[in-house]
């Protein structure tokens, strides 16, 4: 049982390698692979399944319906246009063309990259390709799965003449007439358009409809056709580099937007600290942009309505914040919208983390707020020097009338507690009345 | 230097080493990693006692390292230290079994005190988890399915609103007049609440904030 299993092993691995093998070691042929066993169950897939699946995708980036042949021919080592050729000329062996593509289509997937570049096949494979293709046709045609001889041959002169002309292998970085014309490629442009105009005369000799047209007609609207197919090269170049060129442009303005916010914002404040040697400066200014970066990277429609108790408790600590240069740490439980009870109550607490910043000496404050139903709590507290409120004279008007006279007038009351071990402690609360 | 067996995780080089100097005095650093895949194996292999970790990263960030970590070395104690205070970070890490939470401006002393507890056994609040937590089991919501299990007692939502109010566990002792013992009890069991529990509440908040 172990050896059948590693013989299949290595038979599988042989079966990896058999492109690799028969094109560069011409040597004796890998062991056909065992029959599998019998068996009731549900097969996994085979591995040529998983082979054409992870070999061959859809092109996202050379497509002209859907990148099978882009896919295709990035496969083989071929010009796109070429595989193109070859399955328009195959539609009319009997449809196979269509038949292949839609198989093809229906079995790949696009690519998640067109990164992977293969090896261009070389020339004499190029033409064993040409004659294996010529001999596929001469067998369809044995078959009589074949639309007639007036009308395939001069289609795959077309097709192929058009090939020739679009082969955009050299045409990468020309996108101009001019550019077309004048690269390498010109003796196989020239034997290209010629094919492609004998292939469209004698298409138009043997097609009934066409040839009712006349003479005149006739070559004026193979000269059209010509025309069409040999520029429409140049004009789809151009269409899709104006996409490209539109792409480009959003993308940098987008750049541009984004590099001159940070150099208003993030570059200021760098520049600003290097020149500091206040540690605490250093602090504040970090914690600002800190705060404005946040809200400039997330603060679309998310978090708390910019009318809510917490937006305007935030902001207003974060002016004192800078204002003072020192770390105000806010946090809240509930939310509610604004009214003029916690406005007021806002003012008061602004008022409190003020005193807090300017006289405490504290190197933070925090302010804890808390909404419930029934009432409106704020704390700020501070771990700083701490003060005596008994011995503050009455007609010192901060903490009287900021805080709690604006605080009284919305039936609240203020309780602070103070000493120089402790801290200060302000407590600020407000009864809500139901809306 | 305490026997404390530190392992960190970050994607930012620069945080990563800072924190390690930071640190390195106080503890004993066993190792650091930049990914996912490297701290999970590393932190197998070392055995510390506490993690310090990220809360974004690519590959799954810290709630990936935690929860493949938990599976086999429960005795782990993970501390998220995150640059993110958004609700939804921080409930998530917590939920997942994180014993603590921390915002990246943290002080250095206050960092090595969190580390020491986490060591401890202890869980680590910062005000604004507390406020988070708070927040989440805020008396507002109809009565609970389990009452047991989802409420938070009077003298733990006391607690929490002092350390809401900036207060450092022995400040909150002494305020209460209970043991830092005590305390350390609590929040304990708020921790243990906020994991534990499938919660009404708790999903309703999330639901409420558009967090899930």
């Amino acid at each position: 049982m172990g050896s059948q299993g590693q013989s299949r092993l290595s038979a599988g691995g042989a079966c990896d390698n058999i492109a690799v093998m028969i094109t560069d070691h011409p040597g004796p042929a890998p062991p056909p692979p065992p029959p599998p066993p019998p068996s009731d169950r549900v097969e996994p897939a085979p591995a040529w399944w998983h082979r054409l699946r992870s070999s061959l995708h859809r092109s996202g980036s050379d497509r002209v319906v859907s990148g099978v042949a882009g896919g295709l021919a990035r496969r083989v080592g071929l010009p796109s246009s070429y595989v193109r050729a070859a399955f328009i000329t195959l539609v009319f062996a009997g449809g196979i063309g269509a038949a292949v593509y839609l198989a093809l289509w229906a079995l790949t997937i696009n690519a998640v990259s067109d990164d992977v570049e293969t090896e261009p096949l070389p020339d004499h494979r190029r033409l064993a390709v040409g004659i294996m293709f010529l001999g596929v046709l001469l067998a369809l045609r044995g078959f009589e799965l074949w639309f007639g001889d007036g009308l395939v041959w001069p289609v795959a002169l077309v097709a192929f003449g058009t090939a020739a002309v679009w082969d955009r292998r050299e045409a990468k970085n020309g996108t101009t007439a001019r550019d077309i014309i004048a690269s390498p490629s010109r003796t196989r442009l020239l034997i290209g358009g010629a094919v492609l105009i004998a292939g469209l005369s004698r298409l138009f000799a043997s097609v009934d409809v066409l040839a009712g047209l006349g003479p005149v007609v006739g070559a004026v609207i193979v000269t059209a056709v010509g025309f069409m197919l040999v520029f429409g090269h140049w004009v789809w170049n151009m269409a899709s580099d104006l996409a490209t060129e539109r792409r480009d442009r959003i993308r940098s303005e987008e750049r541009a937007d984004m590099a001159a916010h940070l150099h208003d914002s993030v570059l200021q404040t760098l520049a600003l600290i290097q020149r500091t040697d206040d540690a605490r400066r250093m602090v504040t200014l970090a914690r600002a942009q800190e705060r404005e970066l946040r809200s400039w990277l997330y603060g679309s429609g998310e978090g708390p309505a910019a009318d809510s108790f917490t937006t305007a408790l935030t902001a207003a600590a974060a002016k004192i914040e800078g204002d003072h240069d020192i770390p105000v740490e806010v946090v809240t439980v509930g939310d509610a919208a604004v009214d003029d009870d916690l406005n007021a109550l806002i003012a008061a607490a602004g008022e409190a983390i003020t005193n807090a910043a300017k006289h405490s000496g504290a190197g933070r404050i925090s302010v804890y707020a808390e909404l419930t139903d029934d009432a409106v709590d704020v704390w700020i507290s501070d771990q700083g020097s701490g003060f005596d409120p008994a011995a503050v004279p009455t007609d010192r008007r901060g903490i009287a009338d900021s805080i709690r006279g604006r605080v009284g007038r919305h039936r609240g009351s203020v309780e602070i507690v103070s000493s120089p071990a402790e801290g200060t402690e302000v407590h600020l609360t407000m009864p809500r009345v139901a809306p | 230097m305490s026997d404390v067996r530190l392992f960190l995780v970050d994607d930012h080089e620069l945080f990563l080493s800072g924190v390690k100097a930071e640190l390195a005095e106080q503890f004993e650093i066993v190792g650091s990693a930049g990914d996912v895949d490297e701290a999970i194996a590393q932190i197998r292999a070392t055995r510390p006692h506490v993690v310090l970790v990220d809360v974004h990263m690519p590959g799954g960030g810290g709630l990936a390292v935690i929860g493949n970590v938990a599976e086999t070395n429960p005795d782990v104690r993970f501390l998220a230290l995150s640059v993110s205070d958004a609700p939804e970070d921080v409930i998530a890490m917590i939920r997942a079994g994180a014993r603590g939470y921390v915002t990246k401006s943290i002080s250095p002393t206050e960092l090595v005190d969190a580390v020491t507890r986490i060591a401890d056994g202890d869980a680590v609040f910062s005000p604004r988890l507390a406020g988070f937590v708070l927040d989440a089991f805020a008396d507002v919501f109809p009565q609970p399915a389990d009452p047991e299990l989802d409420r938070l007692t009077p003298r733990e939502k006391e607690v929490l609103r002092q350390i809401a109010r900036g207060y450092t566990y022995k400040q909150v002792a002494r305020r209460l007049s209970i043991s830092v013992k005590t305390v350390e009890t609590h929040v304990s069991a708020v921790l243990r609440k906020l994991q534990l529990s499938s919660r009404h509440e708790l999903a309703r908040w999330a639901t409420d904030r558009r967090i899930v």
